[in-house]
């Protein structure tokens, strides 16, 4: 090769037009239509008169209200997905089916103490019992999911795992479905939870109240578990890097095992708070909830648990106000047969504008 | 020791029978036959696991990189241990049912029926049927350790035999139906009175795949050589083997529907649509390694705009849509203009979530796609494609007087347009542009800084991808004539994406088989509709956990997954003797 020349390398040249930076310019564009389209709709609704089909101003906190109980349960369920990724780096897209799981376990003690009477009898009792059934449950689904299809796949490429959890994901709620068939079932409702409570002067729903209360305690606690405890502070260093952890003498593989059981235990409490509130199970029911959460986690920044429970009232906040703030405003009829496409549209808008989540880093990271 | 890890596999296989029973694939399927009257699909059920743990435990095993192989009285011992602890496992729960009572279980368990007990016992008393249970099992597990101990030569003719004659019991609907148009004999292969093979038939199956078997093994390499020599070094080696596999499938593929009349065809014809989708969703995430989820987005926008641009009515007001968005275009003046939005569409989805990561992008892919099958459904867009109710009255594919909605026609028209597509995907995946999306889809970082403009490709697979999910969404709207929301559930993509991940990401083949095996077996198989989607969870969890390459993988990609084992391999076995792992004993010596 001595003696002839080097091939000579043409750089490209990219003319002015294709300079341009267009990812930014579409971004710029597509947020003055989302705040264009989110400010006209939300003036034209608050300036409807009573006769034009506008709110007052009770519905509107019952909208808050329910959209904060609404958030309580995502964010419990955000839990999960946020811890699990915070440790593999995995969407673990089966967690709503954790969480379907838990509730429908529940379904069939709940309605036994329904019909021998002592679920009124003693709501108190009947609920912690139903409830810790549900934790086993999930817990023990979430645990077979780890063991059986993650495990094997730990160092896999990215989206082997993520392929393999919608396989589960399937695969969990056609398991159920073959169990226990494809109806829905009637969850019961102690008599103590029905009505109104007044909190401050706002009348709230006695199980809104009880989901809120219980909510912010599981968080509380998970909180306090995660900084303190020693199983805590080895979940954060496995979270951090899983070789050095291991190195340091931290049982890794019980690290996990531990995560995905915490997050089942959430998801076992948020499914009893679930299916209190709608008094409904069915095999389908942790689909919807599950994405909602999963937005939710994003939202906040995925891996963080503040940033789960953030992202979770956001996320249900948005559900139950937004559709009628904005879209009744458009004369859209049915406006909450539109609030999941909702939720979805602010799942792409926060990947799209804010990948990092609220509390996140802001930038995504590539690859 | 051992023992112990015998008896905890006989005991998972036992757990999994329990399982398949409650699920209602015992109960339900007493009276399937598949071979004589004796072999039912529930009495298959019932030992399968425990044939099965029996074969894993008389595998060898690998421990720190080595292989201990057994000899064959062990071998045998632990897979009549694992047997007979499936059947204890489960013989066990049979006693425990019994004594809490069917009928209060089955308030819970919707499967436990007294049918199912009867089914499980033998008709015997309880106790007396799980001791039968265990003896089953047992003799199933050592048939399953002799198998996996018996030599090549006779293990693999065995498996071909049984499997063949498995698959024709399992096409007892099927394949009766061709011999009756090919004016065969058939009543000594199928029985008249229950459907399945019968005795005679299973042997004369059994037989012949195991000939075939034997003869490939004996000639197959000989011949296989012979060819490479006369081919010399040109071309490409293809295997004679594939190549006869290739034709004969062809073959059958034109064949088919005029074999089997029109009842299966319709179920080939749904096979063909999905066959497209998956070509089209094989770009995207076989080629350029982007997962989509939201893939039914493709196909809805497919089939709404071929219905407007089509002049179909809404069912809601029983009129077209405005004017303004709605034509009264030929079918093949609208499908070229349908694959252009969609291609358009691509791009416009494609270029806000570009820079996301795998999984999130799998995820607002999600979102899109759900968000459609939301609109289309709501009352909102009801003036425009029609709700909740749909629309209907979807023009016919039709050319001059020859029209194409009879399920037979159909077949030969979604035929041609999967083998257009298929020779389109296969063209690309060869050429600059395909090896462009390989690159980006192995390494996006290098393939960005070896000058392949990752933004420009990225769209090319989405806009190509969606045009070709749309074409399928098409042919949807033409077979079905009519459009409802729930044909565009997030499923929907799902589905796909489970059969371009069975037969093999990157694969055209692997489509094709992975469209039969998911969508055209449960449409065969009516009984089953029920275990489809379970059917197709585990399939896509045991294909990523066992063989992520899939059944029929594409050649490189199969080679990338193997090489990587083999480079995993090495440094085991460096880290085993003691020596510094290769990959470190490179970076040391280039330090020093």
């Amino acid at each position: 090769m001595a003696g002839t020349e080097a091939p000579r390398v043409e750089a490209v040249r990219l003319s002015r037009f294709e300079q341009l930076p267009w990812r930014r310019i579409i971004l710029v564009i597509l947020g003055i239509i989302v705040v264009g389209v989110v400010g006209i709709g939300a003036t034209r609704t608050l300036t409807l008169g009573k006769a034009e089909g506008g709110y007052s101003a009770g519905a509107w906190r019952d909208f808050v209200v329910q959209g904060a109980a609404q958030g309580a349960i995502f964010a419990m369920i955000a839990l999960g997905y946020s811890l699990v990724y915070g440790i593999l780096r995995m969407i673990n897209f089966a967690h709503g089916e954790v969480f379907m799981a838990g509730s429908f376990g529940s379904f069939f003690f709940a309605d036994a103490y329904e019909k021998s009477g002592f679920l009124d009898r003693d709501p108190i009792l009947a609920l912690l019992i139903v409830t810790a059934v549900a934790i086993g449950v999930s817990v023990g689904t979430a645990v077979l999911l780890e063991r059986l299809a993650y495990r094997p796949l730990r160092n896999a490429p990215r989206l082997v795992p993520l392929i393999t959890a919608i396989g589960a994901s399937l695969f969990l709620q056609n398991t159920f479905r073959g169990f226990f068939g494809p109806q829905p079932y009637g969850y019961p409702k102690p008599v103590v939870l029905a009505g109104n409570i007044t909190v401050l002067g706002v009348p709230v729903q006695r199980i809104q109240l009880l989901v809120l209360v219980v909510a912010v305690i599981c968080m509380a606690v998970l909180q306090w578990f995660v900084s303190t405890t020693t199983t805590g502070r080895s979940m954060r260093a496995v979270a951090q890097d899983r070789e050095i952890a291991s190195l340091m003498g931290i049982n890794v593989d019980r690290v996990i095992v531990t995560t995905f059981a915490i997050g089942g235990v959430l998801a076992g409490i948020a499914g009893v708070l679930y299916s209190l509130t709608f008094e409904q199970v069915q095999f389908t029911m942790g689909f919807k909830p599950g994405i909602a959460a999963f937005t939710a986690a994003v939202l906040g920044g995925i891996g963080s648990i503040g940033g789960a429970a953030l992202g979770g009232f956001v996320i249900g906040l948005l559900q139950a106000v937004g559709p009628p703030l904005i879209l009744t405003g458009f004369g859209i009829p049915s406006v909450f047969s539109l609030k999941d496409a909702f939720v979805f549209l602010v799942l792409v808008l926060v990947l799209v504008f804010r990948p990092g989540g609220l509390l996140g880093t802001g930038e995504a990271e590539k690859v | 020791m051992a023992a112990s890890r015998w008896v905890r596999m006989g005991a998972a296989a036992g757990v999994v029978t329990i399982f398949l029973a409650l699920v209602g694939l015992i109960g339900g399927f007493t009276d399937v036959y598949l071979i004589g009257d004796q072999i039912t699909f529930a009495g298959l059920m019932l030992v399968l696991p425990a044939f099965a743990a029996g074969l894993v435990a008389a595998a060898p095993r690998v421990e720190g990189g080595e292989r201990h192989e057994m000899r064959f009285v062990e071998a045998i011992t632990a897979a009549a241990v694992a047997g007979a602890a499936a059947g204890a496992v489960f013989g066990a729960t049979m006693i425990l049912a019994d004594v809490i009572g069917v009928e209060r279980i089955r308030t819970v368990f919707l499967n436990v029926s007294p049918q199912l007990m009867e089914f499980v016992t033998f008709g015997q008393a309880t106790l007396v049927g799980a001791v039968i249970i265990v003896v089953m099992s047992t003799v199933a597990g050592v048939l399953g350790g002799a198998l996996r101990v018996a030599p090549t030569s006779v293990r693999r003719p065995v498996t071909v035999a049984v499997m063949a004659t498995l698959l024709f019991g399992f096409l007892q609907r099927v394949i009766p139906i061709a011999l009756d148009q090919l004016k065969l004999e058939r009543d000594w292969l199928y029985s008249v009175s229950f459907d399945g093979l019968t005795w005679i038939g299973a042997i004369v199956v059994g037989a012949v795949a195991a000939g075939v078997s034997v003869l490939k093994g004996r000639f197959g390499t000989q011949l296989r050589g012979r060819v490479a020599g006369i081919r010399g070094r040109t071309g490409p080696a293809v295997s004679p083997g594939v190549l006869v596999a290739g034709v004969f499938a062809l073959a059958l593929l034109i064949a088919a529907p005029m074999l089997l009349g029109s009842v299966i065809s319709e179920v080939l014809g749904t096979v063909m649509v999905f066959a497209l989708l998956g070509i089209g969703l094989n770009i995207v995430v076989g080629y350029a390694g982007l997962l989509d989820l939201g893939y039914v987005f493709f196909f809805a926008l497919g089939a709404y705009s071929l219905a407007l641009l089509t002049g179909a009515t809404l069912n809601a007001y029983g009129i077209p849509p405005d004017p303004a968005i709605s034509g009264h275009l030929n079918f093949y003046v609208a499908i070229p203009i349908v694959m252009l939005i969609a291609a358009a569409a691509g791009v416009l989805v494609g270029a806000p979530v570009l820079r996301l990561r795998g999984d999130y992008l799998a995820l607002v892919t999600l979102g899109l796609g759900e968000m459609v099958t939301v609109l289309v459904g709501s009352p909102w867009l009801v003036p425009l494609v029609g709700g909740p109710s749909g629309m209907r009255g979807i023009t016919d594919a039709a050319i001059g007087g020859l029209a194409f909605r009879d399920p037979q026609r159909f077949y030969y028209l979604a035929l041609a347009f999967v083998g257009l597509a298929a020779f389109i995907s296969w063209r690309l995946a060869t050429s600059r542009i395909g090896r462009a999306w390989t690159a980006m889809r192995e390494d996006e970082q290098t393939a960005d800084a070896m000058g392949i403009s990752t933004t420009r490709f990225k769209l090319l697979a989405f806009s190509i991808g969606g045009a070709i999910g749309s074409l399928g969404g098409a042919l949807f709207a033409v077979k079905i004539g009519s459009l409802t929301p729930a044909s565009f559930q997030v499923l929907v993509s799902i589905q796909v994406l489970g059969l371009v991940i069975l037969g093999g990401m990157g694969s055209i083949p692997g489509v094709l088989v992975g469209a039969l095996v998911l969508v055209g077996l449960p449409g065969l198989l009516r009984e089953f509709e029920e275990y489809r989607f379970l059917a197709y969870g585990a399939a896509v969890v045991a294909v990523m956990v066992l063989r992520p390459q899939g059944l029929v993988p594409n050649v490189r990609r199969s080679r990338e997954l193997q090489d990587e084992e083999r480079a995993q391999d090495e440094w085991a076995k460096a880290a085993e003797e003691g020596e510094t792992p290769p990959e470190i004993a490179t970076a040391t010596g280039a330090t020093t």
